[in-house]
């Protein structure tokens, strides 16, 4: 009885007969067609997507066979950094820290927190986290707060950036990763990167600078993040108009205790 | 559902602002409660620079919009995330990308249109491939061979930024229900946009209608979870969309499509090996 109406629906349109149907039978009529081309495309779209090998899983260039699961020490993960060939070139950096995360992200041995734990190990010190927190207040509220409240302000940011972007990077599932030729601004080394995410591009942005000492012994520290724009929108552009509008509304209070608690689920 | 694509842009966040809070011994680097780790140098030249970059936009009825982005949070989390969440599981991702691929093709005319409008002859060009291959070769426009084999994208136009490339400014923020983020100037786009799309045209309305919750669902089930990350993310939800919108919008209209390549001084090639 259902499957006459709906071929009578089906019918109804394609002959311009006007066949007063009930809105669902259309709807599930137009659904039927939709189904059934859809099953015919998922094979014609299963061979071309993955028979060119356009989408392939990007190789971790660096050795993960020199990873020791159980060794949580600081030694092995900084490792990473020998396979950077040239640390003052901040492509060539991203590139060896990424190939680095993609390796402890696949590696199924690991539970998340660990997985967390080295990531932020890996990545933390490329980010000029003190900048950056500066940089979301601004000139016009930063200089506002006390010294005191400078630091408890730098530390709740932080603590939710890492939070958010480790909780994000941990969904990383294979995508492919195209690291596009850096780009020399005035003081600042712009690197674009290209991620494809279930088959459509995504563009981000890494905005280098460079600091002005080596920062102890490591090299590599060089170079360092203060902001990161995904499809045109910058990050910490996005954090400041959140924190203009606090401030405006309610002062370095209102600001304090919107950071304090938990995120908004 | 409009907002897709801007909280898409979360997800991939991933990559984004990482930091270290934790001071370890053997880690040289900056540690985040040391506020002077950069120069003020460095500070004032990247402060003039985000001045610079920053827009905002005059939002004049925010109690409405507030309201609004209630309405469609409490949506999202009732009706729409159920829903999409079924979707996913019942539908395998290789046809969910069909579906997609097959209303991306199908909106071909607006994007055309638009390109046009603009004067964009490259990019008109490049939606007109997309359209020839995709169909035929990509029966239908289920598949998208034009991307996957010679790394065509479509061209990101809409008849909002037609406007804005005419030197219509944005008007104000408005947040409709179901439909999310817009500018009263974006607003006016999206229905013009709609007389160019196809499934307008289709007799009856609710038919019509039917087929673009369809699209809706579909385009939903790759971004489930995007909307709560953004939301974990921000301190004021309502103002870091309204802030991420405006700056996406700007990026858009700008049109800064692809990176030059340093060597031959030309746009730099997505796909290396790029054949049309």
């Amino acid at each position: 009885m259902t499957v006459r109406k709906l071929i009578i629906g089906i019918e109804g349109e394609l002959m311009g007969i006007s066949v007063k149907q009930k809105v669902m039978t259309r709807i599930t009529s137009i659904w039927c067609v939709v189904l059934v081309l859809l099953v015919l495309g998922h094979n014609v779209n299963a061979d071309e997507k993955y028979s060119n090998g356009a989408i392939k899983p990007p190789e971790a260039k660096s050795g993960s066979a020199a990873l020791d699961v159980n060794d949580t020490n600081e030694l092995w993960w900084s490792r990473w950094d020998a396979f950077v060939r040239d640390p003052n070139d901040p492509n060539e950096l991203l590139e060896a820290k990424w190939n680095a995360i993609v390796t402890v992200l696949q590696n199924k041995e690991l539970d998340q927190e660990l997985k967390k734990k080295i990531m932020d190990k890996i990545m933390g010190p490329v980010f000029d986290t003190g900048l950056m927190a500066k940089l979301a207040l601004g000139r016009t509220h930063w200089p506002k707060l006390t010294a005191p409240q400078q630091k408890r302000f730098t530390e709740l940011f932080v603590e939710r950036l890492k939070n958010i972007y480790l909780d994000k990077i941990t969904l990383y599932n294979n995508e492919k990763v195209l690291f596009k030729h850096a780009m020399q601004e005035k003081n600042s080394i712009h690197i674009p990167v290209v991620l494809i995410s279930n088959d459509k591009e995504i563009a981000i942005l890494f905005k280098f600078h460079k600091m002005d000492e080596t920062g102890g012994s490591k090299m590599n520290e060089y170079w360092k993040i203060y902001d990161v724009e995904i499809e045109g929108v910058s990050v910490l552009l996005v954090y400041r108009a959140q924190f203009d509008d606090i401030l405006n509304r309610g002062g370095v209070k209102e600001l304090f205790f919107q950071l304090e608690k938990p995120p908004t689920q | 559902m409009r907002y897709y694509f801007l909280i898409m842009i979360w997800l991939v966040a991933g990559a984004g602002c990482a930091s270290s809070a934790r001071n370890t011994p053997n880690l040289p680097a900056a540690s985040p409660v040391d506020v002077n780790s950069s120069g003020d140098a460095a500070f004032d030249e990247f402060e003039t620079e985000l001045s610079q970059r920053q827009v905002t936009i005059p939002d004049p009825i925010e109690p409405w919009n507030r309201a609004m982005f209630g309405v469609n949070d409490i949506f999202y989390f009732w009706v729409a995330k159920p829903v999409v969440q079924t979707y996913e599981k019942i539908v395998p991702r290789p046809a969910r990308v069909c579906i997609r691929n097959f209303f991306e093709n199908l909106t071909t005319p607006v994007r055309f249109v638009n390109c046009l409008l603009q004067g964009k002859g490259p990019e008109a060009d490049r939606e007109l491939r997309r359209f020839g291959i995709n169909t035929t070769a990509g029966v239908l426009g289920f598949g998208d061979p034009a991307y996957d084999r010679w790394g065509l994208k479509p061209a990101a136009e809409d008849l909002g930024q037609t406007l804005a490339v005419y030197g219509l400014g944005d008007g104000f923020y408005v947040v409709w229900p179901l439909l999310g983020p817009s500018t009263l100037r974006d607003s006016v786009g999206t229905v013009g946009d709609s007389f160019l799309n196809p499934v307008r045209y289709v007799k009856p309305q609710e038919v019509s209608i039917g087929i673009s919750v369809v699209d809706a669902t579909n385009k939903g089930s790759f971004h489930i979870g995007e909307y709560e990350s953004f939301k974990a993310a921000s301190v004021d939800p309502y103002v870091a969309m309204r802030g991420a919108y405006i700056q996406y919008r700007k990026k858009q209209i700008r049109g800064e499509d692809q990176p030059i390549d340093p060597n031959s001084g030309k746009p730099e090639a997505i796909w290396p090996h790029g054949v049309l």
